[in-house]
């Protein structure tokens, strides 16, 4: 049950959400950030998955089931503002939302 | 030892999915990277021994909101997208060292972490019963509200989905106009 150990776990979700955040930042499309995001809560799920390994417990799988429900919500709601805004502006990159702008 | 193997195939896998989707400049590739990302990161559920979570994982992930997503890409032209820059390239230079900040304060909060953890009390009941028996169990008692939420959550997240969708009446270039 545990010849993985939990450091494995903490690198490979260490490296997804640095990368999650990153493309976050750097990506241009509305569409692209929002994966960037999506690879983000996929790293948390794998640390909440290689806790529960290391740990014994099962509470973080409940924690994780949590998240991919909200992910799936997230993605719903920020799809449907990015075709609202798409539809309203004719924009799909970050830089050219300027409305709210002091 | 075949345990170990497998989890490096997924998860290396992962790794390399993931600087697809952050350096790919077309979406289309994107999203099958992203694609990519989550299967391996089901396969890495799988090895940790969730096999409800990994399940759920492919299920809602890598079929629902992948379709989600290339849906949508097609209801925005993303051509124009591709004639102008994917990435901040300056803000990207700049941020970087942000990123290695991040890493190392992880990798910190990380060690110490394990360091101090634990070890686990359910081992026994997990080999008795089984993954998705313990998981639903706890899930509709120690978690039952927190369950209900979530639904609720989901609900009120479908209807704001078609409320923001929906098609307005005046949109801005008929009042500009």
């Amino acid at each position: 049950m545990t010849t993985v150990p939990l450091e494995a776990y903490l690198t490979v979700s260490l490296l997804l959400f640095g990368l999650g955040v990153f493309g976050m930042v750097v990506r241009r499309n509305m569409v692209t950030v929002l994966m960037s995001m999506e690879l983000a809560l996929n790293a948390v799920n794998v640390l909440f998955v290689g806790a529960d390994a290391h740990l014994g417990l099962v509470d973080g799988q409940v924690f994780a089931l949590f998240i991919v429900a909200l992910a799936a919500a997230e993605a719903a709601v920020g799809l449907g503002i990015i075709i609202s805004i798409f539809r309203l502006r004719k924009v799909d990159s970050t830089d050219e939302i300027v409305d709210m702008r002091g | 030892m075949i345990q170990w193997l497998v989890f490096l195939l997924f998860s290396s896998l992962a790794v390399v999915s993931a600087l697809g989707v952050v350096l790919l400049s077309n979406p289309i590739y994107v999203i099958l990277a992203l694609l990519s990302v989550l299967v391996s990161v089901a396969g890495i559920f799988f090895v940790a021994g969730a096999e409800l979570v990994g399940a759920l994982q492919l299920i809602i992930y890598a079929v629902a909101v992948t379709v989600f997503y290339v849906f949508v890409l097609t209801a925005v032209p993303w051509e124009k997208a591709l004639k102008k820059d994917s990435h901040y390239r300056v803000e990207g230079l700049l941020s970087f060292p942000l990123l290695l900040l991040l890493y190392a304060e992880m990798l910190l909060v990380f060690l110490v972490g394990v360091s101090v953890s634990p070890k686990g009390q359910f081992r026994e009941l997990l080999k008795e019963f089984g993954n998705t028996e313990v998981v639903g169990g706890i899930l509709f008692s120690k978690y039952f509200l927190a369950f209900e939420l979530v639904s609720l959550v989901l609900l009120i997240g479908m209807i704001g989905a078609v409320i923001i969708g929906r098609k307005e009446a005046q949109t801005y270039d008929d009042r500009a106009s």
